[in-house]
């Protein structure tokens, strides 16, 4: 793991250029403390810092082929990089190191942009062909790790693993852009490709980039959702299924395992992480680590849940207390974290940290099982609503427009959501889209100004990339399209992104196995009914670890990894969010509506509407950003 | 072969999808044989001889049916002349349930639609499924049209789903060869061709008048010329006001071909940031004169326009429309590469492809 910087101008100098890189490093030097590299060849200068983890002492990037024609810097982890390297070396390449690093580079020198398609793990990396004066990015397929560029004048590209790098090298500026507030206050997050920065972008994932010697600059896919298979019964009995998917979970964990530092495990005591824990302890891990966050207040904290785990897996486990008053003394710390506003993720923030604190480097994580498994609601609400929009589509149009007004009327978000979908969407892939809406259509353009408002008009309701989902989906069953609409969206906007930008504020590799490309194309052509049943959410999962998750575990209902901020909000978070929705605030956001914004707060003061807390968060970030000094 | 032809209008306007259906008609003519037959049946044009149809039809031309927009006469006259025909070609999906109606009076009847744009990008009712299925191929103008088709109707075997892209007209090419009026004006020049109708609004015209300010920091002599007509032009007509640069924007109205041709010769850069386009034949138009083209990164678009013939922006975004302007100023495409561009979707080419889809 580690933080990847490049340019390539010819309008600059090398002198700076490698002055660039250096602070661009140095901004993003907590994504790697162990080790630091620059090389610069002809209009090329590329740079990184880097968290050791496979083959520690060697590995040193960037790596150079040994003709030198290309070099490589590589922010991730191959985990299949034993099995490549027998294949690589059989076909001549003389290895210098045991490092993934060098397996990366080999397969790309060997077989190019196709290669990808081998490589198991998590990855984001760039290569500079010195012969060709070309450069090569590209991105894992489900966007684990992040790659951020932007255009120079002329013909130039910058990139790097953080935005706040971009930032500190001098050659872009710091301008917020509307759009992607509009869209901020849609989805959470700003989804791929826009960043919060106008001029920035950030390659989706599964996507490579090319910068050609003119300077021509082009991105597309390399990896798609698995295309549907018929026949779809690849397995033909629900038995065979669960024995196949509890295969390939092991694989997954195994290849996960690789590491030449401690390996630790997130437990929250849910299914998904007890389920990692399991397949770790199964798979030989002895005297695991494992790591939760618990809270004082009633109904928040997987406390027992977590320790029943721990005890059935003989885990060495460790517990963190986390309180409304410790959030808000660490909350300059948090919001300097990030490079972009997220209204999520400060779970990820501590127990990232207590995880390195308790010693570990690299630690497993149970995220992408709801996404995988079927775990959220829209699994089963959404193919219902679906059904019904034929039906909907008969009513009169003047009928259809009082009922939507009605519902806009109420003032609960979930009416006015439903209101969202009767009112835009047409088929199951717009259903998905709108429903990880945090704003419902109404509510986010009151927020806006004017003319950040008309710009959200133009785009409209939908996700962004709307149309590119639904080709890659063509052909898709319900389960599937749910499912990539989750993955694609609010798990790599949002959980994806997050958990890499506050696991690497600590310097702590996050490792996600059910986010994993080997696992996705086994199951995704499995038969629909085996995967998801409504009324046992994950059913599939818990079968394929029935003899290793607690019975008290799988039979749960699901709660989510939640921090109790409706109630800290109140109470210890109230002086922040005062300072943060006072005018002297809002004066630094002109594309927001100060009256309107204001009153979202004064409202959740006293509404007494617990559900709303994370619209009221996501906009109090996104002021707060805002108001951020510009970091060095 | 013997064709029959419904389309919603050939003559009677001159939106995207007459011109299109004019070269179909062509284009059946050719692909027809010497002892073949071409009938058409048009809802909206007026009933008699149209002169502009000799650019378009020959002696194979049977019976051409004006309908003055009574569509009960474009469905009996469907069944009367369907009787005779092998082969139909449906102009827009709202006919299709006709041309299914024509092939229960004559099973031998093999029946085609031309899928072109927005009015396919949406769920359908029963009765348009229905007849989709029963259609024995789909022609859509771009692969997105296509990608939306299977989108919105799973059912549809993809094979039966093909793409035939949008062609230029050769008449209105022939207009390359007479030498342009020269338009007095000497600065940049920014063109856009399109309905200017409230329904319309997706065009993009409206974002490339709000971009208009940003353009003429850097090119204060900058003009946008905007050649259609309809209702939405007062409220376009106020933005300028209200912008300030209402000097700065010509409303031409609708032009004939030659003061068309005269729009295309003269401008610098043609530009329609469009949210919608099946797949945007006027682009096709600009670059015959060797113009860069600039749209909006949606629709059928992006198989249009490269990076060698012009730009691509996100839909709405004025700042980028403006740099995308400014920047398509200062490194101007080359115009050979861009009529080159132009020549892969040249009528020949269009015919030859439609004659393999339709045997």
């Amino acid at each position: 793991m580690c933080g990847i910087a490049g340019i390539v101008s010819p309008r600059l100098d090398t002198s700076v250029r490698e002055a660039a890189i250096a602070r661009m490093v140095q901004r993003q030097q907590h994504r790697g403390p162990d080790d630091r590299g620059l090389y610069s060849q002809g209009p090329a200068t590329l740079g990184m810092c880097r968290l050791a983890i496979i083959d520690p002492a060697n590995g040193h990037q960037p790596m150079l082929s040994p003709d030198g024609r290309f070099s490589l810097i590589f922010n991730g982890a191959i985990y299949n990089y034993r099995e490549l390297q027998a294949g690589l070396a059989a076909r001549g390449w003389i290895f210098k190191t045991n490092s993934d690093t060098e397996v990366l580079l080999a397969t790309f020198v060997l077989e190019g942009a196709a290669g990808l398609r081998q490589l198991r793990g998590m990855f984001a990396f760039a290569v500079w062909d010195a012969q060709e004066q070309k450069l090569f990015a590209a991105r894992d397929p489900l966007g684990i790790k992040p790659l951020y560029y932007a255009r120079l004048p002329g013909t130039g590209v910058l990139f790097a693993s953080e935005l706040n790098a971009l930032l500190a090298s001098g050659q872009v500026p710091r301008e917020i852009d509307p759009v992607s507030v509009s869209e901020y206050l849609a989805w959470f997050s700003v989804p791929a490709p826009r960043t919060i920065y106008r001029g920035i972008a950030n390659l989706p994932p599964g996507h490579c980039l090319s910068v050609e010697a003119d300077g021509r600059l082009k991105t597309e896919p390399w990896w798609h959702m698995p295309a549907p298979t018929r026949p779809r019964q690849i397995v033909t009995n629900y038995h065979d299924f669960v024995h196949g998917l509890r295969h390939q979970l092991e694989d997954s964990i195994r290849a996960h395992r690789v590491a030449d530092v401690p390996v630790g495990a997130f437990l929250s005591g849910g299914m998904d992480s007890t389920a990692i824990v399991g397949l770790m302890t199964k798979s030989g891990a002895s005297r695991l680590k494992t790591f939760s966050l618990i809270f004082g207040e009633a109904g928040f904290s997987e406390q027992a849940s977590a320790r029943l785990a721990a005890q059935a897996f003989g885990t060495e486990h460790h517990e963190e207390l986390i309180t409304g008053a410790r959030v808000a003394a660490d909350l300059p710390r948090i919001l300097g974290s990030f490079d972009q506003p997220t209204g999520d993720g400060i779970n990820t923030y501590y127990a990232s940290q207590t995880a390195r604190a308790g010693g570990v480097t690299v630690a497993l994580s149970g995220l992408g099982g709801d996404e995988l498994f079927g775990g959220y609601p829209s699994f089963r609400d959404l193919p219902r609503l679906n059904r019904f929009l034929p039906l909907w589509r008969q009513l009169p149009g003047a009928l259809r427009t009082v009922i939507i007004d009605r519902l806009r009327s109420r003032s609960g978000a979930r009416a006015r959501k439903l209101a969202d979908f009767l009112a835009h969407a047409r088929d199951l892939h717009e259903l998905a889209s709108l429903q990880r809406r945090v704003l419902p259509e109404t509510a986010r353009l009151a927020l806006l100004a004017p003319d950040a408002r008309a710009q959200a008009q133009r785009l409209g309701p939908n996700h962004p990339m709307l149309d590119d989902f639904t080709s890659e989906l063509l052909g898709a069953d319900a389960f599937q399209v749910i499912s990539a609409w989750e993955l694609r969206t609010y798990m790599a906007d949002v959980l994806l992104r997050d958990s890499d930008v506050f696991s690497m504020t600590h310097s702590l590799e996050l490792r996600v196995p059910f986010v994993d490309r080997v696992l996705l194309e086994w199951l995704w052509p499995q038969p629909e009914y085996f995967k998801y049943d409504p009324r046992f959410p994950k059913k599939a999962l818990a079968d394929a670890t029935a003899d290793l998750v607690p019975t008290a575990i799988r039979q749960r209902r699901k709660q989510g990894f939640t921090l109790p901020f409706s109630r800290w909000m109140l109470a210890e978070l109230r002086p922040f969010l005062e300072e943060t929705f006072a005018p002297a605030s809002l004066a630094a956001c002109p594309w927001l509506e100060p009256v309107a914004t204001a009153q979202v707060w004064a409202d959740y003061t006293t509404q007494n509407d617990t559900r709303a807390w994370s619209r009221v968060w996501t906009l109090a970030v996104l002021i707060a950003f805002a108001n951020r000094p510009p970091q060095p | 072969m013997r064709a029959l032809m419904l389309a919603p209008e050939l003559f009677h306007a001159e939106g995207g999808i007459a011109r299109i259906m004019r070269l179909y008609l062509k284009a059946l003519c050719e692909i027809a044989g010497p002892a073949g037959r071409v009938d058409a049946i048009v809802l909206n044009d007026q009933p008699g001889r149209e002169p502009r149809l000799a650019h378009y039809a020959d002696i194979r031309l049977g019976e051409y049916v004006g309908c003055a927009r009574r569509k009960t006469k474009l469905i009996t006259e469907a069944i009367r002349l369907g009787r005779h025909a092998d082969t139909l070609v449906c102009g827009h999906l709202h006919h299709l349930a006709i041309a299914r109606l024509a092939q229960v009076f004559n099973p031998r009847l093999k029946y085609y639609l031309v899928a072109h744009g927005i009015e396919v990008w949406r769920p359908y009712t029963w009765l348009e499924r229905r007849a989709l299925r029963g259609a024995q191929r789909i022609l859509c103008v771009s692969e997105y049209t296509r990608r939306q088709l299977l989108r919105f109707h799973p059912a549809l075997s993809p094979a039966r789903v093909l793409v035939v892209p949008n062609t230029l007209d050769p008449y209105f090419s022939n207009g390359l060869d007479q030498a342009p009026r020269p338009v007095p004006f000497a600065g940049p020049r920014i063109l856009t061709v399109a309905r200017l109708l409230a329904t319309d609004a997706y065009k993009g015209v409206d974002t490339m008048i709000e971009a208009m300010p940003l353009v003429r920091r850097e090119y204060p002599l900058a003009r946008f010329r905007i050649v259609g007509s309809g209702d939405d032009q007062p409220r376009l007509q106020a933005l300028t006001v209200r912008l300030g640069i209402a000097g700065a924007v010509d409303f031409l109205g609708s032009l004939d071909d030659a003061a068309l041709r005269d729009e295309y010769a003269a401008c610098d850069l043609f530009a329609l940031p469009s949210r919608k386009e099946g797949f945007g034949l006027v682009f096709l138009e600009a670059m015959t004169y060797g113009k860069a083209c600039l749209g909006a990164r949606a629709g059928g678009v992006p198989e249009v326009i490269n990076d060698t013939v012009g730009q691509l922006v996100e839909y709405g975004n004025i700042p980028d429309l403006a740099a995308a302007v400014t920047d398509l100023m200062r490194h101007p495409r080359d115009s050979e590469v861009v009529r080159h561009h132009a020549d892969s979707f040249a009528f020949p080419v269009f015919s030859r492809r439609l004659a393999a889809t339709l045997t």
